[in-house]
């Protein structure tokens, strides 16, 4: 397990760094940088005012100089100051993915609660009134945008109970019930999408499953249903639930820009739109590394998961 | 159906703009003295509570020396001063308590308010404002308001309250250019340390009523009352707290449950979805902004006056303002809605500001265009007035001709486009403060005195913003800019469409609101909060 773990970590590093320089290039190649954007519609170009704050933010370097000066940060563990806020960028980013990380973590939960046994259900009673029903629902999941079943929550809960959420994010452990209540819509805004794909997906892993010798086997061995289900199904399409779990996890934790602008929330999602709105190259940068850096650690957990639920299956293989 | 008491306010002040501002050799210059900073007194004293405002903008940063977005100068209004405010009719005196011009115009001798504080406890003197000033006027230091002050040679103190700008050339605006917008009057020393821009994020050094207590990227910020602030009586609310909620929608529903007191909306016809709740009161103001069809004289069949004039006789405004904001704005011509009464010139007046298809077309023809022409217009992802407008507007330009493939880019690339004086035609959204020398020198002067972003490059109109700078005589001064609206109308490098209004909506509980034209938040110094 130690030298998977020392491997997976490598190929994780170079994900990362390529990922690093990948990134690096496209905000840059972006028109207009942080100098522009400062200046707004006051400088014309070549200013004297300009040329100071190129020198100012390093931007006269050559790029690879850039780079170097930014990536040295990076492996010392210095991010590098926000152009625009002068805030530690490590600060920035960190707080920001908390609040994306507890989103995505209630989610997956209300996703899994919800989407699990439904899936569970309609598998196991394929073709029944009860299968197209959840079906139904799943479709539906399934195919409403994120950001208007969003809106229509919004909307709806203010005009039935003329209440909307608290504005100020605060966290869980500020002020719990405020916490709850400004992350609740959100939740349900994504969750529903989650739970829907989440339920269509253990659906097929059940039905899949019947179609297995192994459980053809069980159940013309006359073994009762339930411990076919309990010993022989739910066991093997574990490892494809906890997979899929690990998805949505580094879905949400990837795109939820719409929903965070929609609630106010001071999330990954919606620091990123703003740094790039202002050319914040340095925050871009640290929140998109903080991205690939958390969907590398979500997989290299899946994996480890894989160990505990079968250990038969042998990690450094 | 404009604030009846704007309305009135704007032309009391229009005719007395006739008397005021006479800054005459060595006589201490006369001020609107009608109209006070941060809007009228309110009728009655009502005191305390935490006004909560919805923006659907966040500032960049909170450093009004270098950040030159919008969603500062709005905020920073309320934490920082200037030696004047931004009054309709000219500069009311701010941090300045009155000023004399020499009879050369080229020196300025301010006397300042006495018992000034800082946030920071300090006294201001003098010394503070040739600091401020001082570091502004630097290109050195980056800040985008540099340029306005580059008629400035040298600042000097005379004692704690007088200081003396002198300048290289007469510019009767400086009083105006010492406002709100860029830069402020901070302690000595302010920018001394690597890390004082950052440092402003999270505290102000200003002198205004009120000053940060918390600033959360991307959540809100929060303001308190000033208490040793030199205005008697004023703030009177204990504090305010911005909220910055990206999206309209959700912006609406939170004025309607409550969760915010007051907001400006970003989309004037969105005020329509919330006709008919009680609690809540809407009201229209007058903007300085304008927005305008911009043509560069530089691009392809643009760089023939004829066409230019055919566009702006073919061009309906008022079908292009219904299209884009439902109406909730006033049709321009050569000035933005909020400088009309005091700076405008009678439409009649104005050879290419009426609808005329037949004569367009024969100038098109004229031109060389008989059989028609193609053109790009670029629009600005996220201005959403912009994708109505420019259907609307190919409709109409359809009529002598012309076809308009319409292009939209990102703020970015316009931005770079614009900088590079590469405009071609497009449509746009400019702010501008209460003085025809800003509106007009730095966007239409030839270069290099001025930016000529649009290529425009006419001699008689640079020969007239030359003149109407040296001019400090009001009268003279609008004789003077009446006859460069002229040959902008004549000449056509920018048509004017429309202002759009400034829509507010405020709970009842908000009293003595009052929302400035350049769509600042001035008027919370001077809002109150019923219990």
């Amino acid at each position: 397990m130690g030298s998977y773990l020392v491997k997976r970590l490598a190929a994780s590093l170079l994900t990362a760094i390529l990922s690093s320089i990948a990134v690096f290039l496209i905000v840059r190649a972006v028109p207009g940088d942080v100098v522009a954007q400062m200046l707004g519609q006051s400088g014309g170009s070549g200013s004297q005012a300009e040329e100071a704050l190129r020198r100012f933010f390093g931007l006269n370097e050559p790029l690879y100089v850039q780079y170097l000066d930014w990536l040295g940060g990076v492996l010392r563990g210095d991010l590098g100051q926000s152009w625009v806020r002068g805030q530690p960028v490590m600060e920035i980013v960190f707080k920001a993915f908390t609040v994306t990380l507890q989103l995505g973590l209630m989610t997956l939960a209300f996703a899994t609660i919800i989407g699990v046994p439904l899936g569970l259900v309609s598998g196991l009673f394929e073709g029944r009134r009860i299968d197209t029903a959840i079906q139904a629902f799943n479709i539906l999941g399934l195919s409403a945008p994120v950001f208007w079943l969003g809106l229509i929550l919004l909307i709806a809960v203010s005009s039935l109970f003329a209440w909307s959420p608290p504005l100020i994010y605060r966290t869980p452990f500020q002020n719990l019930s405020d916490n709850l209540s400004t992350l609740l819509l959100p939740m349900l805004s994504l969750g529903l999408l989650q739970a829907a794909a989440y339920s269509q997906f253990t659906r097929q892993c059940v039905v899949g499953a019947f179609s297995e010798d192994y459980v053809r086997t069980a159940l013309a061995k006359g073994l009762p249903m339930r411990v076919v289900f309990a010993k022989h199904i739910l066991r093997n399409i574990m490892i494809s639930l906890v997979t899929f779990m690990g998805l949505i996890l580094i879905q949400i934790l990837g795109g939820v820009v719409v929903i965070e602008s929609l609630f106010a929330l001071p999330g990954l999602g919606r620091l990123l739109i703003t740094a790039i709105e202002t050319r914040d190259y340095p925050v871009v940068q640290g929140a998109l590394l903080m991205v690939v850096f958390s969907a590398l650690l979500v997989n290299l957990l899946v994996d480890m998961l894989y160990h505990v639920i079968d250990p038969r299956v042998r990690v450094d293989a | 159906m404009y604030n009846n008491r704007l309305l009135s306010t704007m032309r009391k002040l229009g005719g007395a703009a006739a008397v005021a501002v006479t800054a005459l050799a060595m006589t201490p210059a006369a001020f609107a003295q009608e109209e006070k900073p941060y809007g009228p007194d309110p009728e009655q004293e009502i005191r305390g509570g935490v006004l909560t405002v919805g923006s659907l903008v966040e500032p960049p940063a909170l450093d009004p020396f270098h950040q030159g977005a919008d969603a500062r100068i709005r905020v920073t209004t309320l934490i920082y001063q200037g030696l004047f405010y931004e009054g309709l009719s000219g500069p009311v005196p701010l941090l300045a308590k009155s000023y004399e011009v020499s009879d050369d115009g080229l020196s300025y001798t301010f006397s300042l308010r006495e018992g000034v504080k800082f946030h920071t406890g300090q006294d201001m003197t003098a010394a503070d404002v040739k600091y401020s000033y001082d570091y502004l006027r630097n290109p050195d230091n980056g800040s985008p308001g540099a340029g306005d002050l580059n008629t400035v040679a040298s600042i000097d103190v005379v004692d704690d309250h007088t200081v003396v700008f002198n300048l290289e050339q007469p510019n009767a605006s400086l009083p105006v250019t010492l406002g709100n917008k860029y830069g402020a009057v901070v302690p000595v020393g302010t920018f001394d340390d690597e890390g004082a821009r950052a440092a402003l994020n999270r505290k102000s050094v200003g002198t205004g009523p009120f000053k940060i207590a918390t600033y959360e990227t991307n959540s809100f910020l929060e303001l308190t009352a000033f208490e040793d602030y030199w205005q008697e009586g004023l703030p009177y609310l204990d504090g305010i707290t911005f909220l910055y909620m990206p999206n309209s929608a959700a912006l609406l529903v939170a004025l309607k449950n409550k969760r915010i007191d007051f907001a400006r909306l970003g989309r004037p016809q969105d005020s329509e979805q919330l006709a008919g709740i009680d609690h809540l009161n809407v009201q229209r103001w007058a903007s300085l902004g304008q927005k305008p069809l911009d043509l560069d004289s530089n691009y392809g069949p643009l760089k023939d006056v004829r066409v230019r004039q055919a566009i702006a006789l073919a061009v309906d405004k008022e079908e292009i303002l219904q299209a884009a904001l439902g109406g909730y704005g006033k049709v321009i011509h050569t000035v933005p809605a909020g400088m009309e009464e005091s700076w405008g010139v009678p439409v009649e007046e104005l050879e290419f500001q009426t609808r005329d298809i037949e004569r367009a077309k024969a100038l098109m023809a004229e031109a060389g265009y008989a059989d028609g022409v193609e053109m790009d217009l670029t629009t600005i992802t996220g201005y959403d007035w912009m994708d109505p407008a420019a259907v609307t507007l190919r409709e109409q330009l359809s009529e002598i001709g012309i076809t308009l493939n319409i292009k939209r880019v990102d703020l970015g690339v316009w931005i770079d486009n614009f900088r590079n004086k590469n405009m071609g035609l497009t449509f746009n959204d400019w702010p501008t403060l209460p003085d025809p020398n800003m509106l007009f020198f730095r966007h239409f002067h030839k270069r290099p005195e001025g930016a000529d972003f649009r290529n425009w490059n006419n001699d008689e109109a640079s020969a007239l913003l030359d003149a109407g700078r040296k001019t400090s005589d009001p009268a003279e001064r609008k004789k003077i800019y009446a006859e460069f609206q002229k040959v902008l109308d004549r000449t056509v490098p920018t048509i004017m469409l429309f202002s759009a209004d400034i829509v507010t909506v405020a709970n009842e509980r908000v009293r003595n609101l009052y929302q400035h034209p350049t769509g600042w938040y001035f008027g919370l110094a001077k809002t109150q909060l019923a219990q």
